[in-house]
């Protein structure tokens, strides 16, 4: 399809277009870090960012949010589903967030779809942006999710110096940008894409070599790596783990939840409520009569792990894309680089 | 598009009192009630509800004609102590049935060794009924059931019909007896009736439901007697969310207990349910 280029100091056009239809949720820096936040102008877009602490998978598997309400008259019950479908703009997120969203987007539906995710999902669109820039902590171009992105997205723009160049990937994308009176791009911006590319992939601190990653995770579940992790001295330099589980909260592929009902004060009608879980917290395996399948430290961390190397149940839909917030995040600065070495070291 | 989270509220149609802590009950699942054809497999299991305390798995212990479905219920948390307080003809909000089942086609024309453990009886005693209506597909049907105590027991009313089924045994053992129960009962573990098993393990296929303890166990001495890990199923139990494979807290391996199970073969699981 075509593509167009943008100046970023006439960028408000795009936004102002998109304002009419949509609500848009970008990077924002209210502080010392970048947060994804409503805007509602150009001002407080922040497109030089880095990464962000929490991922935007908040837009379509919040973090707590309510699947009905139910009312008890007489002995009957009654619920109310509450949906809201609001339309919404993605815009400027990062190549691994978008891959992020692609293997949770695989996760809900199947045989039997997540009608809250999937309402919200295509409820979406998605302008996403090139990295130009890294952290020291990501690793996506060893993962295959980044720096740039060839799949997923409604419109892409790449930073090609003073301008934008705009690509478009589907038809809702299209519809987007149609009779702005963009410049249609030239080679030579494709060229500087291109450049910035190669420029970018030198950049990264970080390697994981997945092809073996599964492989040997699921083969080693006896491996004394997990214990080390959990329960005696951490994995090159780091603390063993805390379970205090904000790898998890952080992760963009990480979707596993509980479910609990609360009651109003009248004890006549409540909500049911869905809220993200952690396997990391001693409780999220435990059952009836004081069982606990991952009752150590040291399976709960090594389910983690597994799971990001994709050799859980989640498979490949749950796994690392190699965005590194799990590791800036970190309180004993354990780093699942590392610990996919060390794996295979010993 | 269907929201599988929303149940269905279904009254309690009959309630059976199987011992102390532990009922039957007994709900119709036609398609007025359920928004949806009931079709099952033995070893499904349905998400049962109360509102304002959560939902647990619970599986199928029966379905009689015209969608009656069983669902056994013992007492061990919050979910099944609100329910035991329940009377006939109150709500429960259920939905399901979710997971496989038992491989019953497998089971054609081999031998069946039923081993249960407590309530672990309940989701075979749909496949003992299978076998019984199409008798002769199966060969010989050897079930072994034990519990804590003879009063633990749960179907105890089936055991007669049980043991008049064409080339079955029943072997009934119990941690320890107390009162002299009316039916025929030895002291020990399920394990201690594998030496007397009438069905050679040539051509046997092993059904184990139970306390996972339980489960690695017998597994294990099946294993020794010279059963191979592909001629073993077991069905698990895990802390279920949603039942639909999507909230994780059932994943064992690479599997969700509760889309790819509850019943696995011993193959598969083996290396996640045996470090001790």
């Amino acid at each position: 399809m075509n593509a167009y280029v943008v100046e970023k100091s006439s960028l408000h056009i795009l936004i102002d277009r998109f304002l009419k239809d949509y609500r848009i949720f970008g990077p924002t820096k209210p502080g010392a870090d970048s947060t994804f936040e409503e805007i509602t102008s150009i001002k407080e877009l922040h497109l030089d960012y880095i990464s962000t602490i929490l991922p935007p998978k908040k837009y379509f598997h919040p973090p707590r949010e309510t699947l009905f309400s139910f009312e008890i008259k007489n002995g009957k019950i009654k619920t109310n589903e509450i949906k809201k479908d609001d339309k919404i703009i993605l815009f400027g997120i990062h190549p691994c967030d978008v891959h992020a969203i692609l293997k949770l987007d695989k996760l809900f539906s199947g045989e039997i779809n997540d009608t809250y995710y999937q309402s919200r999902r295509e409820n979406t669109v998605i302008v996403a942006l090139n990295c130009i820039e890294t952290s020291e902590h990501s690793f996506c171009s060893s993962m295959g999710t980044g720096p740039f992105l060839n799949e997923g997205f409604d419109l892409l723009l790449t930073d090609i110096g003073t301008k934008y160049l705009i690509e478009i990937g589907t038809k809702t994308g299209n519809s987007l940008i149609e009779g702005l009176n963009l410049i249609p791009s030239k080679q030579a911006d494709y060229d500087e894409k291109e450049k910035r590319l190669k420029l970018m992939e030198k950049k990264f601190k970080k390697y994981v070599n997945i092809s073996w990653q599964s492989k040997i995770a699921s083969k080693n579940i006896n491996h004394e790596v997990w214990l080390d992790l959990g329960e005696r001295g951490g994995v090159a330099c780091s603390f063993p783990c805390l379970s205090c589980g904000s790898c998890t909260f952080v992760c963009p592929t990480c979707y596993c939840y509980d479910i609990y009902d609360t009651m109003d004060l009248s004890m006549k009608s409540g909500k049911r409520i869905r809220e993200l879980d952690s396997c990391q917290l001693l409780e999220y395996a435990s059952v009836a009569l004081n069982q606990n399948y991952r009752q150590d430290r040291k399976d709960r961390i090594r389910h983690w792990m597994m799971c990001k190397f994709g050799a859980a149940a989640g498979e490949m839909n749950s796994s690392c894309v190699g965005c590194g917030r799990c590791i800036r995040i970190c309180p004993s600065k354990i780093d699942i680089t590392e610990v996919a070495k060390e794996l295979k070291q010993r | 598009m269907i929201n599988e989270y929303t149940p269905n509220f279904i009254k309690i149609k009959e309630i059976i009192k199987e011992t102390n802590n532990t009922n039957t009950y007994v709900f119709n699942l036609s398609k007025e009630t359920l928004n949806q054809d009931f079709s099952w497999n033995p070893g499904q299991f349905m998400m049962v509800g109360v509102f304002g305390i959560g939902e647990s798995a619970i599986s199928i212990s029966n379905v009689e004609k015209d969608y009656v479905v069983n669902l056994t219920i013992r007492n061990v948390g919050n979910v099944t102590n609100k329910i035991l307080n329940m009377k006939k003809g109150d709500s429960i909000g259920i939905r399901g049935p979710y997971g496989t089942g038992w491989p019953l086609e497998k089971l054609k024309g081999n031998d069946i060794v039923i081993v249960a453990g407590g309530m672990g009886l309940a989701p075979l005693r749909g496949v003992i009924k299978f076998v019984n209506d199409n008798r002769s597909e199966y060969n010989d049907l050897e079930i072994i059931y034990g519990a804590r105590n003879p009063e633990d027991m749960i179907f105890k009313y089936d055991f007669k019909m049980w043991k008049k089924i064409k080339n079955c045994t029943l072997h009934l053992t119990a941690d320890s007896i107390t009162e002299k129960p009316l039916f025929e009962c030895q002291t020990g573990l399920v394990t201690s009736c594998f030496p007397n098993m009438k069905t050679h393990h040539r051509n046997a296929i092993a059904l184990i439901c139970g306390p996972e303890i339980m489960m690695r166990y017998a597994a294990k001495c099946l294993e020794t007697i010279g059963y191979g890990d592909n001629q073993i199923y077991l069905s698990l139990e895990r802390r279920m969310k949603c039942g639909i494979g999507k909230c994780g807290h059932c994943q064992i391996g690479r599997k969700f207990v509760c889309k790819h199970g509850p019943v696995f073969n011993y193959a598969d699981i083996k290396p996640f349910i045996n470090p001790l």
